[in-house]
């Protein structure tokens, strides 16, 4: 079939991150480009269920827990009667600003905009069902699936979006809860934890490994920690949740297996995500998930099907929204045989906890275990003016370089501000800087950057010969 | 409209405009179980003593507890128990159904009439919760909304009522239910307002109307929109049938697609159920 004889070159599905960026690189080569979406808005569980919502609740929850700190200017207590409508007050207006900005922009660059379900019939043909049950199927020469992914929710867990909630219905409870257990110690977890925790609710969190955010250093996961139980919360490392139920009155019961229970309001299970391929029908075109549900996909990004590319949450980890817009883009670059420069390897973590954390690079440990001996700077955002000014103290920064002292191996941050502090190291490990860089660099004053010299200062001074 | 309506249909605008209709007040009991729902610091004896101070409701109580609903198989005796059993969340919405009933107006004439609105809206209730649920929605909004989205209807009726005896007007059902249809949205917003209902509650039902053909804005009006429908469809799918129930505006609004309906539609049984306990 010629490339005239498809109604479209390119058909992404989802319009999250991954989805809105294929599209329009895509179009941009001038293909004639659909992107078709289940939901009634654009943007993905990104936008509307998980990193627009809560991070909108955490600048709340961040002013609150401020005017808490700050007793002397103004003697604050949150109501008991606030609604989360509230709290999340600018949500609506941000969604739709960002809805807005969207469509003009899939508009300007002719891409075809479809609301509907998207399943394979064959590799080449898209059955689309509207909302309304009308279907259309439609040919496509190359298909990106960016389809995002759900929460995982585990049999045990008899989540009713009432008193047990998910991470994507967490936010329609009415009120604060007094108290919420929290089950999961990833990213999710970590940061819906200390947001209601900063918010006032009294909060557990339950996980069967013994460190929240595990794939980070103790000490970054020690100082969350700290933070988190300073402002009244509960950590419970290494318990295994065997049971969990509504008591029928008035709690949520979590049994664990050391016979520890622990009685809450409301709970939320953030037991990760699964790849959103559910209705996809992909068996028919040749496609199947690996063992880990997730779609396999080769460096290009293309799928064991030629002309089927993914992106984004439906292949895995890092399951970022900013690495999936990157795979976006290269899946249809790829596509269109478009040549593109190799994809970075230093992809960037935020964690929009409260405290912030932020990494990008090794780890200590990881970079101990490939390189063996490693020097080590840390700074400490106590010891920087920036930090003692704004009250944010309970911060660390950390740079992690070779047994020579020069070479950035990795950089990692706790604290407010970690997740725009970051790219000052980020930048530097792109450019092959040597740490040298942070200590002859002139930093505005007074500032958290400055971390950086007060880091590399302590590695140049162990340099070996020194 | 005869002149004699239209003056009466004016009366009544002014009426409503100067906000001299009459808004029934929120019982105590049902303010009362709001507040301990709301309110995450209350427990579940301070819901059994609120339910003790009123003899009817806690017979209402016990009567719903025992219903094969709520707890099949079983013989509750007591109020402890049947909290116990049924859990903060559904005691105030049986303390708030029982409380916001039909007895609330006096509409000499339309008692049974009164008691349909108020049985669609306690099914609305139900749906608009199922839909929320399924939607990762607040059910408790929907639940509330749905309960309270015509309430103005009854309210509406019985100024319509007052005014005709006082003009000496008399009006026949086709009258009445078309002075009933102009003002009961206005009213209802009246009565949330009045009784301080949640921000998302006032706005939702102050959003509603009966229009099967209008496509309503916002999350929560797209709920109580639909799960009123569902409710008409339930009890009397000869006003609605499947076929227009699921070609309607809302479910665009809500974004259910018709696998989705269907696998709502598959809660009428627990639905009228549930209806039957709290409204028995």
């Amino acid at each position: 079939m010629s490339s005239e004889q498809f109604n479209y070159d390119v058909l992404v599905i989802g319009s999250g991150p991954a989805g809105q960026k294929s599209a329009i690189q895509a179009a941009k080569a001038g293909q004639r480009v659909a992107i078709i979406e289940r939901d009634s808005l654009f943007g993905g569980a990104c936008v509307h269920r998980g990193t627009i919502p809560s991070k909108t609740l955490r600048e709340n929850a961040l002013r609150v827990k401020h005017m808490r700190q700050n007793a002397a200017l103004a003697d604050f207590e949150l109501g008991e009667d606030t609604e989360m409508h509230t709290l999340i007050n600018r949500l609506d207006e941000v969604l739709k600003s960002h809805d807005d900005y969207m469509r003009k922009q899939m508009d300007r660059n002719d891409v075809e905009r479809i609301h509907g379900r998207a399943s394979f019939v064959d590799n080449h043909t898209i059955k689309i069902t509207k909302v309304s049950g009308d279907t259309a199927d439609v040919s496509v020469k190359t298909v990106i699936i960016a389809a995002g992914s759900y929460p995982r929710n585990p049999d045990n867990i008899p989540i009713d979006h009432e008193h047990l909630f998910d991470s994507d219905s967490i936010l329609s409870m009415l009120y604060l809860p007094s108290s919420l257990t929290v089950l999961g110690g990833g990213v999710i977890a970590s940061e819906y934890a200390s947001i209601f925790q900063a918010l006032g609710v009294k909060v557990t969190m339950i996980d069967r490994y013994p460190t929240p955010l595990g794939f980070l250093d103790s000490d970054m996961t020690d100082t969350f920690v700290h933070a988190f139980e300073n402002m009244g919360g509960t950590w419970m490392g290494s318990q295994n949740v065997e049971k969990v139920y509504w008591d029928g009155i008035s709690d949520v019961v979590t049994e664990c297996a050391d016979g520890t229970v622990v009685r809450s309001q409301k709970l939320l299970c953030a037991a990760g995500r699964l790849a959103n391929v559910d209705g996809l029908q992909l068996e028919n075109a040749g496609l199947s998930l690996n063992e880990r549900g997730l779609i396999s996909v080769d460096e290009n990004l293309c799928t064991d099907v030629a002309n089927i590319y993914a992106a984004g949450d439906v292949i895995g980890p890092p399951s970022l929204a900013s690495a999936s817009m990157e795979q976006g883009r290269r899946a249809a670059c790829n596509a269109l045989g478009i040549e593109i420069g190799t994809m970075s390897q230093l992809i960037p973590a935020g964690i929009y906890s409260i405290p912030e954390l932020s990494s990008v690079g090794l780890t200590e440990k990881q970079a101990r275990e490939q390189y063996g001996n490693v020097l080590v700077g840390t700074a400490q955002f106590a010891e920087v003016a920036r930090g003692q000014i704004s009250g944010n103290t309970e911060g660390l920064l950390k740079i992690v370089a070779d047994a020579e002292g020069k070479k950035i191996l990795g950089v990692m941050l706790v604290g407010e501000g970690s997740t725009e502090v970051v790219h000052i190291g980020h930048m530097a490990m792109l450019s092959n800087a040597d740490v040298d860089i942070f200590v002859e660099s002139t930093f505005n004053f007074p500032t958290l950057a400055e971390a950086y010299r007060i880091a590399g200062l302590e590695i140049l001074a162990q340099r070996p010969g020194k | 409209m005869s002149s004699q309506v239209e003056s009466l249909s004016d009366a009544l605008r002014q009426l409503i405009n100067s906000g001299g209709i009459e808004v029934p007040m929120l019982p105590e009991v049902a303010n009362k179980a709001l507040i301990l729902a709301q309110n995450p610091d209350s427990d579940a004896s301070e819901m059994a003593r609120l339910i003790q101070s009123d003899q009817s409701l806690a017979g209402h109580v016990m009567r719903i507890a025992n219903s094969a609903a709520y707890t099949p198989m079983s013989n509750l005796v007591s109020l402890q128990q049947a909290i116990a059993r049924l859990g903060m969340g559904v005691i105030s919405e049986i303390a708030l159904a029982a409380a916001i009933g039909a007895k609330m107006f006096n509409t000499p004439g339309y008692e049974d009439y009164v008691a349909d609105i108020w049985r669609h809206a306690l099914a609305t209730s139900l749906w608009s919760k199922e839909i929320a649920r399924h939607c990762r929605s607040n059910v408790e909004v929907a639940f509330l909304a749905g309960l309270l989205h015509s309430v103005g209807r009854p309210a509406v009726l019985q100024a319509i009522l007052d005014l005709a005896e006082q003009q000496k007007v008399s009006l026949t059902k086709g009258e009445i239910q078309q002075l009933e249809n102009t003002y009961c949205q206005q009213v209802s917003q009246a009565v949330v307002n009045s009784w301080k209902m949640p921000t998302l509650v006032i706005d939702a039902v102050s959003e509603y109307t009966d229009q099967n053909s209008d496509l309503p804005t916002g999350e929560q009006t797209a709920q109580i929109t639909a799960g009123a429908r569902f409710a008409t469809h339930m009890l009397k799918p000869d006003n609605l049938d499947r076929e227009i129930l699921l070609t309607l505006p809302a479910l665009t609004t809500l974004n259910l697609y018709q696998d989705e309906v269907e696998t709502l539609l598959g809660k009428t049984e627990a639905v009228k159920a549930r209806l039957e306990g709290l409204s028995s």
